[in-house]
């Protein structure tokens, strides 16, 4: 005989129930925690920071070797060197130098976010709760947006904290005093483009397979655009016809790279410390106008998110 | 109170119409949703649900309107529809649990109750496997569980046993039958398999080709009109009949030694006479009961095609000695 404790028969629920408001961070925050539990994308998360993290080591060697001792000769090496280094140049190439495993970021947390739930039919489990289309949508991109942010922001916050403290006086905070804002609108307005068009690429499959290789087709075929362009800019010597500069942005990176060079307002210059100030970098192509370049990024944000919501139908997984 | 009042409602997909003007009332308890493939019966769930607008109409659920309160509405529903679904990559019950949250359940009490139901549906020993892995029958039953997790008010089960064997259909039907009577849920079983909905429906709803043709009890449905009562006999007695139809019965051929009998007055003053008769005939009479059709013979003459409306009310079928 079953004892008490054992009764398994159904019991009406008669806990509480929240309102049906801010639903879509149920399912944000279940995006997050499920990528949190990807091991891929914490590797992915070190690689994508990579330059970040070299030259932290570069500079760090740098330091120790230019100031032994304190002696002049020391400062001298170390006043040679970073007289060369652009502070916000150090910050346009870890973002830009991250842009490839960004895009396997994305892949991993945004090609079956919508996929997947339309090949098992998740819709009918969320649109048959008090969830609305715009939960979902903005709950799966939140679910994205985050984890993508934190991944971009971590370790730029972490350099700019090591070269505050470390190079002060070499002109760190003085020559850009903006330059954490700036990079932070830089990498929301990365992450949001990530997201929406991941999501909308996401949203036309029911296989996350096929829209991750959907997504990586459209990011390595508007990425040739940005290889011969750069191709173009390199072998013309700075001379090239007026188009190749505004075709140079024309792929998923070369938008976000283009927005990051025109917020920080430098053409760039090579990486690490051998870089050249300003307008003597003459192989960079410049930057592209922040107002153009931002219209066009949020333009793509805002088709992106509308796709999205045109796609997302209950009715058609109802069967 | 009803827990459901559809009124006028029409709704169309481009130029089909899939309802037709479909009016009814489901009181509480458990009902089934009957009617061949095509019918309508997952449209009206879709717009309970407020998936789908309707041209025109309305229909309540507990006395809310369904496109004007839709979220607050679906609080109150859960929803197990005919289609494997699930969230990829979770196991039973953080899935179960997720389902909770999602109607608005606190997290901590979304897991709790996700272990209750997942026992309830008997996937205690399966809660932590990926879903993705579960048989045909087991994802039937998670399908059940998600929907039952935040206590819902009204169930919406669609199909519920397609794809189980004869064990699992079984298992799944005692499953509904035990949510559905006794413990304050509301259920709407839509199938078009008469004997699932006979075993765990107390009333039911005929839909064809968008329109209303029959609601009421079971028993209702299955009457026949003037209420002809079925004579066993120990073996085919002329006499017996003979005798009946000479007070004024109508009396069918003998099947399996039944004869439908149908006199006039009520049932009692019917038995007084069939006894009599057998009396006076020497006829062994071994039962005796209230003639009735099948629930598939009740569904045929609902669907037949005809005129809409063809709406049976309670005990208005046809049909009288075989």
């Amino acid at each position: 005989m079953a004892s008490p404790i054992a009764d398994v028969s159904y019991r009406d629920y008669d806990g509480p129930l929240f309102a049906a408001r801010y639903r879509w961070w149920v399912i944000a925050k279940q995006g997050i925690l499920l990528a949190s539990k990807k091991r891929n994308l914490q590797v992915l998360s070190f690689v994508s920071a990579w330059y970040y993290l070299a030259m932290i080591i570069v500079l760090f060697f740098v330091n120790q070797g230019g100031s032994g001792g304190n002696s002049e000769a020391g400062n001298r090496i170390m006043e040679g060197i970073m007289k060369n280094v652009v502070w916000k140049d150090q910050f346009l190439h870890g973002f830009s130098f991250a842009q490839l495993p960004l895009l396997l970021v994305t892949l991993v947390l945004g090609a079956g976010a919508i996929a997947n739930d339309n090949r098992s039919r998740a819709l009918l489990v969320y649109l048959s709760r008090p969830c609305t289309k715009l939960d979902y949508l903005i709950g799966k991109f939140v679910g994205i947006f985050v984890p993508i942010f934190v991944i971009l922001a971590v370790p730029t916050i972490l350099f700019y904290g090591y070269c505050a403290l470390s190079f002060n006086q070499y002109g760190f905070l003085r020559d850009a005093p903006w330059l954490l804002p700036q990079m932070l609108v830089v990498i929301l307005m990365s992450a949001a483009f990530h997201s929406a068009l991941v999501l909308a690429v996401s949203s036309m499959f029911d296989q996350g397979r096929v829209a991750g290789a959907t997504y990586a087709a459209m990011y390595f075929i508007t990425n040739f655009f940005t290889v011969a362009m750069s191709i173009t800019w390199a072998t013309a010597d700075g001379k090239a016809p007026e188009p190749v500069k505004h075709l140079f942005y024309g792929s998923i990176d070369g938008l976000q790279i283009g927005f990051c060079k025109a917020i920080l307002d430098t053409r760039g210059s090579r990486p690490f410390v051998g870089g050249q100030r300003g307008a003597e970098a003459n192989l960079p192509v410049p930057a592209p106008p922040l107002l153009a370049i931002s219209l066009i990024l949020l333009a793509i944000i805002a088709g992106s998110a509308f796709l999205t919501w045109r796609r997302i139908r209950a009715v058609e997984v109802v069967g | 109170m009803n827990v459901v009042e559809v009124s006028h409602l029409t709704v169309q997909y481009g130029s089909f119409t899939a309802l037709n003007d479909f009016s009814c009332e489901i009181p509480e308890g458990c009902t089934g949703l009957l009617g061949p493939n095509g019918a309508g019966k997952t449209t009206l769930i879709k717009t309970l649900l407020g998936f789908v607008q309707p041209q025109s109409g309305t229909a309540r659920i507990l006395g809310d309107d369904v496109v004007s309160s839709g979220p607050s509405i679906r609080q109150k529903i859960g929803l197990m529809p005919e289609q494997d679904c699930h969230i990829p990559g979770m196991t039973a019950v953080s899935f179960v649990a997720y389902a909770g949250e999602l109607a608005g359940m606190p997290s901590a009490q979304a897991i709790r109750r996700a272990h209750e139901v997942l026992e309830h549906c008997g996937l205690g020993e399966a809660r932590y496997r990926n879903v993705e892995t579960y048989s045909t029958g087991m994802k039937q039953r998670i399908k059940l569980a998600q929907a039952l997790v935040h206590g819902p008010k009204v169930l919406f089960l669609d199909e519920p046993t397609n794809g189980l064997d004869p064990r699992g259909r079984e298992e799944m039907l005692d499953l509904i039958r035990s949510i559905s009577h006794g413990k304050g849920v509301n259920v709407l079983v839509s199938s078009h398999v008469l004997r699932d909905i006979e075993r765990v429906c107390d009333r039911v709803v005929v839909v064809m080709k968008g329109q209303l043709r029959a609601t009421g009890t079971i028993q209702e449905l299955k009457a026949i009109q003037g209420q002809p009562l079925d004579v066993e006999v120990r073996e085919p007695n002329n006499a017996f009949a003979s005798r009946l139809m000479e007070i004024g019965a109508v009396v069918g051929p003998p099947k399996n030694n039944i004869y439908r009998v149908q006199l006039a007055g009520d049932v009692r003053q019917a038995h007084i006479t069939v006894q009599a008769a057998a009396r006076a005939t020497n006829a062994q009479i071994r039962g005796f009961r209230v003639a009735e059709r099948s629930l598939e013979d009740a569904f045929l003459d609902a669907v037949q095609p005809g005129e809409p409306p063809h709406i049976l009310h309670a005990t208005t079928a046809t049909g009288g000695a075989q």
